[in-house]
């Protein structure tokens, strides 16, 4: 089942192109990667997706329904940024319950009360139960970043976008978190559209991985097939010169072991 | 990077103001400059009285920000840079001199030091100190908390990093002076010398008050329009003053564009030194003596039958200015106050959202509207004022004085605001969308719950600029919304230099009330 059809998608900004005729299919429950360079539209894609941006040419079709000139509260999809975008006024709890009570998709169906108990529970899942209380800035990014994809999934939406949520988290709390996210989406079966710089965090995650570059796709394949079978020589350099630098870094590692 | 600007309803609210920056500054000085037309400007530029006053201005002005900037520097080092303790109630005395009026510090300086001041006669000083050193004295004395606020500031933020690199390489401490505060200080510095002087040559509170024949171009430019009506060789001079304000505000903008954000790697480590520290102390208490020396002064004098052949205490001057209105004046002037304080800021707050948070090209065109009032000088702002309101109807009301309160004192707490919105999360409205949360609801229960500080902040800016303002509101008050501090100048000009104490003291009063409710205030909102 496709749950999203995106078909040639053209975006221009100033007469300058950022998007030529991107069209691809994202599977009903699936994990979706976009790799590529800085700069290359990864961003400008989620944004016309969810629909803070709208493209010059093209049509989304979710659910077999073209969604294309549908206001982003419409859509039914949720968004994480790297930088958070909690409302740091509010508690943790009143972070998500905020939320469920002014989301134009949620508005009305929850009492105060149920609110609550449903932020809770969101909360609990995501193992910020004992910083309810808290404000935003009392967390580390990579709680924050929790109460974020707690808020996001509270409302319930069909498909969530990610624009690089862990760039700016360090190393331990990254693994952790790709695991629990990875736990999540299994649990909810939300689909999930996630861009990342980390070529090793997109394999782990992935079903499948888009590469992309200055506005136009090189390649969308498991992970498996990508590195097997680059369909091209842009992603055969792509893949490898990550595998590069990981054997690089791990000879070097070896030199220094040895000169100990 | 700009973005260019789609059109929403968005646009169309930016293009709104900027059409209200149109009215509100720029015709109003296009007007005022349009008059040179009419004037023989070579006549009134070239004339003996002008380029004495020119010449005296620029000397006694360029004197004052020598000692004021670097009395300033001196005391930012002794607060900043030192462990002594208290900083938080030093630095709420040494801010005093800016809650009243430049003219009631020539007032103290006069009580002090003029030809009956009681120092003078201690001392037996014959004449008293006015003219040039009144006038320098006088403008150190209002100008230099505010320079010192723009350094204790710089200082505080200074990086600690390279001074630890300079010492593991042995720098000794004078040439870390030189390799590094100095050059760090080069760029806040211009700014800060150029924003004090052009604080001082535009004013003529003080010139007034203790400048005797010692004339100066504001109070040309007063008495030409006020005396005698002369709008043009107003306007000429009044373009004169607009030069020194402009370049200051330039150089503000370059250095705020670049490295000024620096990035502090480290705070800076303040060493243990009970010597220094005792300096600092002295320097502090030597300051502090220094500004409550005019304002005690004043305050005192406001309470004393006639100085100084009538020394008994009594409540003769507050009966006589009360007399004369003040009650009336204070309820004018406290509701131009509450007034603008409340327009003001939503006004500000209002453009700020539009430019800080949207970064669009036409954004910047109204950023840059909106800092305008930066290069422009009260009495400038008040004269373009009158010319341009003259046949409108607001001209003589409330109106015309809140609006000319709010537009002379908007580029700060503007920039405040913008300053605020700019570092608060970009993706908030983003959120909101994509959960269905308007943008106004997020605005009021996310936006400016985190600005709170700021709010209160510059409502109290608005409020306390507007109980002691002259500058602008001279030309355009009239007997029915004349604001309080207009009185001094009523006063002085009747030689009753006890009842402008009196009214001097009652806006401090006033002043220091609202300070206080902005401190409890803002303890109360910390989110
Ligand atoms: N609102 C905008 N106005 C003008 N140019 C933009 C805008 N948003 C993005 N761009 C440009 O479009 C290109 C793609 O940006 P983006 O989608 O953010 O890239 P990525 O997320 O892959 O790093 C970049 O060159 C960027 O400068
Ligand atoms: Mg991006």
């Amino acid at each position: 089942m496709d749950k999203l059809i995106i078909k040639n998608l053209t975006k221009s900004f100033d007469g300058t192109g950022v998007l030529h005729n991107v069209s691809f299919t994202v599977r009903d429950g699936e994990f979706l990667s976009i790799l590529g360079p800085s700069g290359c539209g990864k961003t400008t894609i989620l944004r016309i997706l969810i629909g803070l941006e709208s493209a010059d040419s093209g049509e989304i079709i979710k659910d077999g329904v073209n969604i294309t000139t549908l206001p982003a509260a419409k859509r039914k999809m949720g968004i994480v940024f790297q930088n958070y975008a909690l409302f740091e006024n509010m508690t943790v709890l009143r972070n998500v319950e905020y939320a469920l009570l002014k989301s134009a998709g949620t508005k009305g169906e929850y009492s105060r009360k149920k609110a609550a108990a449903k932020a809770k529970e969101m909360l609990e899942l995501v193992g910020l139960s004992e910083h309810l209380d808290k404000k935003p800035r009392q967390l580390s990014g990579g709680q924050q970043q929790r109460v974020a994809i707690a808020r996001t999934l509270a409302l319930n939406p069909d498909v969530i976008l990610f624009d690089e949520p862990m760039s700016a988290l360090d190393v331990d709390t990254r693994l952790s978190l790709r695991a629990e996210l990875k736990e999540l989406q299994k649990r909810f079966g939300t689909t999930m559209i996630y861009i990342t710089h980390d070529q090793e965090e997109a394999y782990a995650l992935s079903d499948r991985i888009m590469v992309m570059d200055a506005g136009v796709i090189h390649q969308l394949d498991t992970p498996h097939n990508l590195i097997d079978r680059p369909a091209d020589d842009y992603v055969r350099n792509f893949v490898i010169r990550n595998i590069n630098i990981k054997i690089n870094s791990l000879i070097q590692f070896a030199r220094l072991e040895d000169n100990k | 990077m700009r973005i260019r600007e789609k059109w929403s309803p968005s646009t169309a609210l930016k293009i709104l103001l900027c059409i209200f920056w149109l009215f509100a500054i720029i015709l109003p000085l296009i007007r005022m400059l349009s008059t040179m037309a009419t004037v023989d400007v070579r006549a009134v530029i070239t004339a003996r009285k002008f380029s004495k006053a020119l010449r005296q201005s620029l000397t006694v002005s360029f004197t004052a920000t020598v000692i004021a900037v670097a009395l300033s520097g001196l005391l930012s080092w002794a607060v900043a840079r030192t462990n002594i303790r208290h900083k938080t109630i030093l630095n709420t005395l040494i801010t005093v001199p800016m809650l009243i009026p430049s003219i009631s510090h020539g007032m103290g300086l006069v009580i002090i030091l003029g030809a009956n001041g009681w120092l003078s006669r201690f001392l037996g000083l014959e004449g008293g100190i006015y003219g040039f050193w009144g006038i320098v004295i006088g403008s150190v004395m209002y100008s230099f908390p505010v320079a010192y606020l723009m350094l204790y500031d710089v200082l505080r933020y200074e990086d600690g990093a390279p001074y630890e690199a300079a010492e593991v390489m042995g720098l000794t401490a004078q040439n870390r002076f030189f390799a590094i505060t100095l050059p760090y200080l080069r760029k806040p510095m211009i700014s800060v010398v150029f924003a004090t002087f052009t604080m001082i040559v535009t004013d003529y509170g003080v010139p007034l008050m203790v400048g005797g024949k010692y004339m100066t171009l504001p109070v040309m430019m007063y008495q030409d329009v006020i005396g005698m009506l002369d709008f043009g060789k107003g306007s000429v001079i009044g373009m004169i003053l607009l030069i020194p304000a402009l370049i200051a505000c330039i150089l503000d903008m370059a250095n705020r564009d670049k490295g000024n954000a620096a990035f502090v790697a480290r705070p800076y480590l303040i060493k243990k030194s009970a010597v220094r520290d005792n300096i600092a102390r002295g320097i502090c208490i030597f300051v502090i003596v220094l500004v409550f020396l005019p304002i005690a002064s004043f305050s005192i004098l406001g309470f004393i039958a006639k100085y100084p052949t009538d020394m008994t205490l009594s409540l003769k001057n507050a009966a006589q200015a009360i007399h004369m209105g003040a009650i009336r004046y204070l309820k004018n002037s406290l509701i131009i106050a509450l007034v603008v304080s409340f327009l003001g800021t939503a006004l500000a707050i209002f453009n700020a959202y539009m430019t800080a948070r949207s970064r669009t090209r036409l954004s910047y065109v109204l950023h840059l509207m909106s800092i305008t009032s930066l290069a422009i000088p009260g009495i400038v702002l008040g004269l373009a004022y009158v010319m341009f309101f003259k046949s409108t109807p607001i001209y003589g009301t409330f109106a015309m004085l809140f609006l000319v309160n709010s537009m002379h004192f908007f580029a700060s707490p503007y920039l405040m605001a913008y300053n605020t919105f700019g570092k608060i999360n970009d993706n908030l409205e983003n959120v909101g969308a994509a959960m269905g949360i308007g943008r106004w609801t997020i605005i009021r229960d996310v936006i400016l719950p985190q600005a709170m500080g700021t709010i209160l902040e510059m409502m109290s800016y608005f409020f306390i600029n507007c109980m002691m303002t002259i500058s602008a509101v001279s030309f355009l008050a009239n007997v029915r919304n004349k604001p309080l501090a207009l009185m001094i100048t009523q006063f002085e000009g009747q030689m009753q230099l006890e009842c402008a104490a009196f009214v001097s003291m009652l806006i401090l009063s006033v002043n220091v009330v609202m300070k206080y409710i902005l401190f409890v205030m803002k303890k109360r909102t910390t989110f």
